[in-house]
């Protein structure tokens, strides 16, 4: 048309806004602009399509302004419906910049873009397939989800509507992936692949999605890439030739091929799997020869490629020359000029150094590593510097690598000095030959970089002291030696004064480390030390008036010094009052029971590994041996608040335990520390001391995870049995092995007494020698109004009992005699424990239970929607240990237990069978006693 | 303490640049012109912080004044100082745009070199200034002047002069009609609810004075102030009763003077003495919040017609008395932002919708006191596609009238000159009222 494409009169609006002088002349402009447009739009007037895009285009530009537009979108949606394709341009522009996806528009708007799709001009389907993927939304995912994969696979579509079909598919599976049927276009989609266009770059990009999505449908597509890429990257084809970008061919299809075989396992076909090594060969090779350009874009291509190759390399993981000459190629880029190919070669290499046949040949570059920590200037390049040198280690090269991290630490930067130390600790540990080396390391850790080691570096160097014999003199003696130095940091003296407090003895033969010297060492730092690292001292105190009686006197005026006694923190003033109680009203023989050496902590993994997993998911590889079981964390738990301390009272005769073997009877051990305390201390400060204790074993149990040996195997809980307007019941529980002890709490609800109160454990037939029953103590007749009132009684599992004994409870309110039965919540799985096997084992002790007789076995209809995690918990809570890597079925659990009583110990194993689509589950119980089997069979199933 | 000071023209280009002390960096300036004049959010502060870097600006015209400074400073001082530079520089050169700021870079650079010494403001008033800055401003329209070289002796008087007890005045000057204008002008702000309720209203006001005397007179200002009367009253019963009685005074919240006031004289006597200054300056600035009074009151009515229609019905009443005019009578009703179409109907003025604006501007060149006008307008409006209420900004007017909205009356102004043969009576004196509207807004 002769008014053509010039829309003159937006020239002239942009001119006028480009020569305002001002902001406000801008906004002036604007304004009155947009009152011309809001006057033109007016529902009685008609415009041409022409204005319309002109007036469209107009909005479009204000918007691009930065002003809000509230109107002119029915004109856009009108302007699609044109056959001038400027005019359709213009409304599909403003329909996917400016209207928002929930607008009412959408259902026209969706209406007009099916129109186009179906058009027979190639310019408008392309305006509409570009309109479907820049909204992008999931409605239009729902609308054309289904249309646009049969323009994909059309004969008759030409390349360009191919290449915009393909990249709009693309957006809509990002958008909503369940959009469309996977299978039903498979086998077309990657004979794409064998297409003679260049837009096949877009479709192996869509491809590469399809495959994530949906592996199995899309497996065909490896052996169509490998042949694609072998013809693009062998120089005796001449197909792509167009494509080549400074001497490179087709760097960017090479690429995306190269990523989407990463999707997959190496093809098992020789003759294909001959063809992608021999394609990687090639590139590999290409790499050797010499630039055909010294332009930058050649050398970039060329790199890529190859950056991508040596993926691929790594991920197929099994050619052993590849990998080697993978590595070498890497190691030419080590000293290379350029920095990001320095990065990316150090980031290939870690992952190199994981796999078992190049290994070797990353180790080889050690010097080289080792020369760019120190020298370069990149501080993300040294950061994989330091990941490759962390992968690289092993018991040959550890001591030099721990030792060159140990001096780059020094001048590392602060956001991974961190990492750093968690990775030095971690490979001290790991490859320590020698304790006295990892003792010294990690002190010199923390020397270096108090600061940036966590809690659980130092932890862990305790665990490990307290666990070796072997190390505990000398690292008491350097410990003491690096406490000397005038300004050390507060972590030194947590571990000063844990091992000091654990192992003082063993030095303090030597006059320069006399008690009285470590002791004044110790306190010299304390009043520089935060009040948790105080807390820890004082413990550290109380255990020397253990090691060392002479120096008693000295320490008991530091507690009772006012500084302590009256510190405006509560846990320090607790500390120091039971601490100086203890140390001078019991004996020396109750004191060495309860401040007695710490027991050896079980083996679990390295707490300090769980914390670099966690701040770095995917790049731990190594992984230690051992597991630890921590049981203090189910102490905590069922710690539920300060209101309900008072309720732990028998919790508390936990401390004496420290020392205790764990073969003392468990009834004895209930009641011999509450005896030996009434002895000696007031009733009322018993159980203040008691919970302080408690709390301490809690706070140690905080720095230290320890693994008091009373508490190991112990299982407790506590909450309401019964309760009416009258009467609260709440008991607690504790069981360990055989023996079992039940907590009953009577609270009384009313104001006024209750009397003849009478409570009474009864029997019944089928527990009758089955579960032998003791009370410490009856409990009183009358219970005053408001008051509560304990209880104790004392089980023993003598053998198998089901279900479980009742509890009578008698008493007389207002003149009116009431009673009421209750069920103990003493059941047969809580004298059962867990028992960690693997899988050989496992499955040898199933076989030996073969007889028909001992095994039960139930299928039964999943009530809850099967989850296998929430079943694991339930199975943990039930008593048992569930096994991991034990049955090859994932899905499948595996428990074993054994149910102790006095008279045998019945061992069980449990495998439950989840059928998804079934919804139903097997439960197998196999147990050396058939009763066991069909009762825990019975139970479970509920 | 400012740090230094910066012009800008309107695409902020650097006019002048005068760093008066080190801790100002160079890259100041375009810290301030990036952050704050292309800033893509439009910047309402005129105090921008920009890496403990405080800037303070102002705008007159198209051009920006900054100040800058690192330093915890009292930013009504910092902004005082801009708004006195703006004085000087207008009374230097006229306008303040581009263009002259260009032709009187030099003249520009001395005036900062005076007015800011290491920072801290010296004097600043134009009259001073001019004995010592004899430089002649280039104005756009040129002016014939005369500029002779001042001899030693001169010299040595100004030093003396302006060192002085009496800074502001020099000796010798004489006129042969001695003559003085006071002006009192004030701006009236107002916020009223569409009932007509006073949400919030106050004038601010100054008394200029331009005078034209021989010697070293000594002057005597008296005005009806609530607490000058009151101390009257209380010192000399009879004189008050005969004086002030019946008529109305009124409360001053708050004022300040010009430095040739004598304070001391006005915190014991309540009197404003002082020797002026030759030519004009302005003797007092002051605000009051009681019984003002209004002179013009808005009546709004709109109405939502149908979804795309509305009527806007616009009364205003003048309330002064009939013998006064007011005048550049100007009302602006916002219309709202989707607005396709307007038609409006007034009976006296003139009145148009300004798209560029979103407002129909009524203006009205005269009106006298106690009369009452209307507007109506229809307004269509255009559906849009999310409904967003439209915020109904305040009806605003522009007026000027003849008399003090504050009801502040000069009562007297006297002149003694001991040493030269005038009095007061030959004085020649001429007193004038200006009010203004400042924000004058009715809610609708």
């Amino acid at each position: 048309s002769s008014r053509g494409d010039a829309m003159r009169g937006l020239a002239v609006f942009i001119s006028d806004i480009r020569n305002c002088k001002s902001k406000e002349a801008e906004s002036k402009r604007i304004n009155k602009e947009l009152a011309n447009i809001r006057s033109k739009f007016k529902g009685d007037k008609t415009l041409d399509g022409y204005s319309k895009k002109k007036y469209v285009c107009k909005l479009l530009f204000i918007f691009l302004l930065g002003h809000d537009i509230d109107f002119g979108h029915m004109e856009a949606v009108n302007l699609l419906s044109s056959n001038k394709y400027t005019e359709k341009q213009i409304g599909y522009l403003f329909i996917s910049v400016l209207v928002s996806s929930n607008s009412d528009l959408m259902k026209l708007i969706i209406q007009n873009i099916k129109n186009d799709i179906s058009s027979p001009k190639p310019v408008h389907v392309n305006l509409a397939l570009h309109c479907i993927a820049n909204i992008g939304s999931v409605e239009m995912s729902e609308a054309f989800g289904q249309e646009v994969p049969k323009l994909l696979v059309s004969a008759h579509a030409s390349a360009s509507v191919k290449q915009s079909a393909a990249l709009c598919l693309l957006r809509l599976i990002r958008t909503l992936p369940e959009a469309m049927t996977y299978a039903e276009w498979a086998s077309r989609v990657i004979h794409l692949l064998n297409d003679q266009h260049m837009w096949l770059t877009a479709a192996t990009s869509l491809i590469h999605t399809l495959s994530q999505l949906s592996p199995g449908d899309y497996k065909g597509c490896v052996s169509l890439a490998v042949s694609r890429l072998s013809r693009i990257v062998t120089s005796t084809y001449t197909d792509l030739q167009d494509y080549t970008y400074y001497f490179v061919p087709a760097p960017w299809l090479s690429v995306k091929l190269l990523r989407l075989l990463q999707c997959y396992p190496v093809p098992e076909e020789p003759a294909v799997r001959g063809r992608l090594v021999e394609c990687l060969e090639t590139i590999l090779n290409k790499c050797q020869e010499p630039p055909k350009s010294k332009k930058v874009q050649h050398s970039n291509s060329k790199n890529a490629v190859l950056f991508e190759a040596i993926n691929l390399i790594i991920h197929i993981d099994s050619e052993p020359n590849l990998l080697v000459r993978a590595c070498n190629q890497l190691g030419q880029f080590l000293q290379h000029r350029e920095t990001n190919l320095r990065y990316l070669a150090l980031e290939s290499m870690c992952l190199l150094a994981g796999s078992e046949f190049s290994a070797d040949a990353v180790k080889k570059h050690r010097e080289t590593v080792i020369n760019a920590l120190k020298t370069e200037r990149d501080v993300s390049v040294r950061q994989r510097a330091v990941d490759l040198l962390y992968a690289m280690c092993d018991k040959t090269n550890s001591e030099e690598i721990v030792a060159e991290m140990l001096a780059y630490l020094k001048k590392a930067d602060y956001a991974i000095r961190e990492e750093m130390v968690l990775k030095v600790a971690i490979l001290s540990e790991k490859y320590a030959s020698d304790y006295t080396w990892y003792v010294d390391t990690i002190l010199k850790l923390i020397r270096v970089a108090g600061d940036y080691v966590s809690e659980e570096v130092w932890h862990r160097v305790i665990q490990i002291v307290i666990n070796r014999d072997d190390a505990q003199g000398y690292a008491a003696k350097t410990v003491f030696e690096n406490l000397q130095a005038p300004a050390c940091h507060e972590n030194m003296v947590k571990v000063g004064g844990y091992i000091l407090g654990e192992f003082g003895n063993l030095i303090a033969g030597d006059e320069r480390s006399s008690p009285l010297v470590q002791f004044n060492l110790l306190h010299s730092k304390f009043h520089l030390c935060t009040p948790s690292t105080r807390a820890l001292l004082l413990s550290t105190y109380i255990k020397f008036i253990n090691l060392f009686p002479e120096i008693k006197p000295t320490i008991q005026n530091v507690l009772q010094n006012n500084n302590q006694l009256r510190n405006a923190d509560v846990e320090l003033q607790q500390r120091a009052l039971e601490y100086s109680q203890l140390s001078s009203i019991t004996s020396q023989d109750v004191l060495a029971t309860v401040l007695e050496e710490m027991p050896p902590f079980p083996e679990r993994e390295s707490s300090i590994l769980a914390k670099l997993k966690k701040k770095k998911p995917a790049s731990v590889q190594v992984s230690l041996v051992g597991c630890f079981i921590s049981t203090y964390v189910s102490v905590q738990v069922s710690l539920v608040g300060d209101t309900l301390m008072d309720a732990f009272d028998d919790v508390l005769t936990l401390p004496a335990d420290l020392g205790e073997s764990p073969s003392t009877e468990s009834t004895e051990h209930a009641n011999r520390p509450n005896g030996l305390a009434k002895k000696i201390i007031s009733p009322g400060f018993l159980l203040r001391f008691k919970l302080i204790h408690f709390k301490n074993l809690l706070i140690f149990a905080d720095t230290i995870p320890t693994g008091s040996k009373g508490m190991r195997g112990l299982e407790f809980f506590f909450g309401v049995l019964f309760e009416n307007a009258l009467i609260q019941v709440g008991v607690k529980c504790e069981f360990k092995e055989q023996y079992g002890r039940v907590g009953l709490f009577f609270g009384n609800k009313t104001g006024n007494q209750l009397q003849n109160f009478a409570a009474a454990v009864s029997l019944g037939p089928e527990h009758q020698g089955k579960i032998n029953v003791a009370t410490q103590k009856e409990p009183p007749s009358q219970i005053d109004g408001g008051a509560q009132v304990q209880h104790f009684i004392n089980l023993e599992c003598i053998s198998m009992f089901s279900g479980s004994p009742n509890l009578q409870l008698r008493y007389q309110h207002s003149s009116a005699p009431q009673q009421v039965t209750l069920k103990l919540p003493v059941i047969i799985n809580k004298f059962m424990e867990g028992v960690d096997m693997n899988s050989g084992d496992f499955f040898s002790r199933w076989k030996q239970l073969g007889q028909p007789t001992q095994e039960t076995q139930k299928i039964f209809q999943a009530r809850h929607p099967i989850d296998t995690e929430a079943a694991r918990t339930k199975l943990t809570g039930f008593g048992m240990c569930a096994l991991t890597n034990v049955d090859p079925n994932p899905e499948n659990l595996v428990g074993s237990g054994i149910i102790k009583t006095k008279t045998s110990q019945i061992g069980c194993l449990l495998r439950l069978e989840p059928n998804k689509q079934a919804k139903m589950y097997r439960l197998t119980v196999r147990s050396s006693v058939g009763e066991a089997a069909a009762l825990i069979c019975s139970m479970l199933e509920e | 303490m400012i740090g230094g000071l910066f012009l800008y023209n309107h695409k902020g280009e650097v006019l002048i640049s005068r760093i008066y002390r080190d801790d100002i960096g160079r890259n100041a300036c375009d810290a301030f012109r990036v952050n704050v004049i292309h800033a893509r959010q439009h910047v309402r502060s005129p105090v921008t912080n920009i890496a403990r870097t405080s800037f303070f600006h102002t705008k007159r015209g198209n051009i920006w004044l900054c100040a800058v400074t690192k330093q915890n400073v009292n930013a009504v001082m910092v902004f005082e100082f801009l708004m006195k530079m703006i004085d000087v520089m207008q009374s230097y050169f006229g306008k303040i745009n581009e263009e002259n700021i260009k032709n009187n870079f030099v003249l520009i650079y001395e005036l900062l070199d005076e007015v800011l010494d290491f920072g801290y403001p010296q004097k600043t008033d134009t009259g001073i200034l001019k004995t010592f800055i004899t430089q002649q401003g280039i104005k756009t329209q040129i002016e014939t002047l005369v500029n002779g070289a001042k001899t030693k002796e001169e010299t040595t008087q100004i030093t003396s002069q302006v060192t002085g007890q009496i800074g502001w005045r020099r000796e010798g000057i004489k006129y042969r009609r001695n003559e003085l204008f006071l002006d009192v002008l004030e701006s009236v702000n107002l916020l009223m609810s569409p009932q007509g309720q006073v949400l919030s209203a106050h004038v601010a006001g100054r008394v200029v004075m331009k005078s034209f005397l021989s010697g070293m007179p000594e002057c005597k200002f008296g005005m009806n102030d609530k607490l000058v009367l009151d101390k009257g009253n209380k010192t000399n019963d009879e004189l008050s009763k005969n004086s002030s009685g019946g008529k109305p005074s009124i409360a001053i919240d708050d004022c300040t003077f010009h430095q040739c006031v004598k304070l001391s004289k006005f915190e014991s006597e309540r009197s404003i003495s002082f020797i002026p200054a030759d030519g004009e300056f302005e003797l007092m600035r002051y605000r009051t919040t009681k019984d003002i009074s209004l002179p013009f009151r808005v009546i709004p009515l709109v109405r939502d017609i149908a979804r795309s229609k509305m009527e806007v019905k616009v009364v205003l009443k003048s309330n002064f008395k009939p013998t006064l005019l007011a005048q550049k009578i100007e009302i602006r009703i916002p219309t709202p932002l989707n607005t396709s179409g307007v038609q409006v109907l007034c009976m006296k003025g003139k009145a148009k919708y300004k798209a560029s604006e979103n407002a129909i501007v009524w203006k009205m060149k005269r009106m006298a006191g106690m009369k009452e006008s209307q507007i109506s307008a229809e307004i269509e409006l255009l559906p849009t596609a999310e409904k967003k209420k439209w915020s109904r900004p305040p009806i605003s007017m522009n007026f000027e009238v003849p008399f003090a909205p504050s009801g502040l009356k000069v009562r007297y102004l006297k002149v003694f000159e001991p040493k030269l043969n005038y009095n007061d009576h030959d004085v020649i004196k001429w007193v004038r009222y200006i009010g203004k509207s400042g924000l004058y807004e009715t809610r609708c």
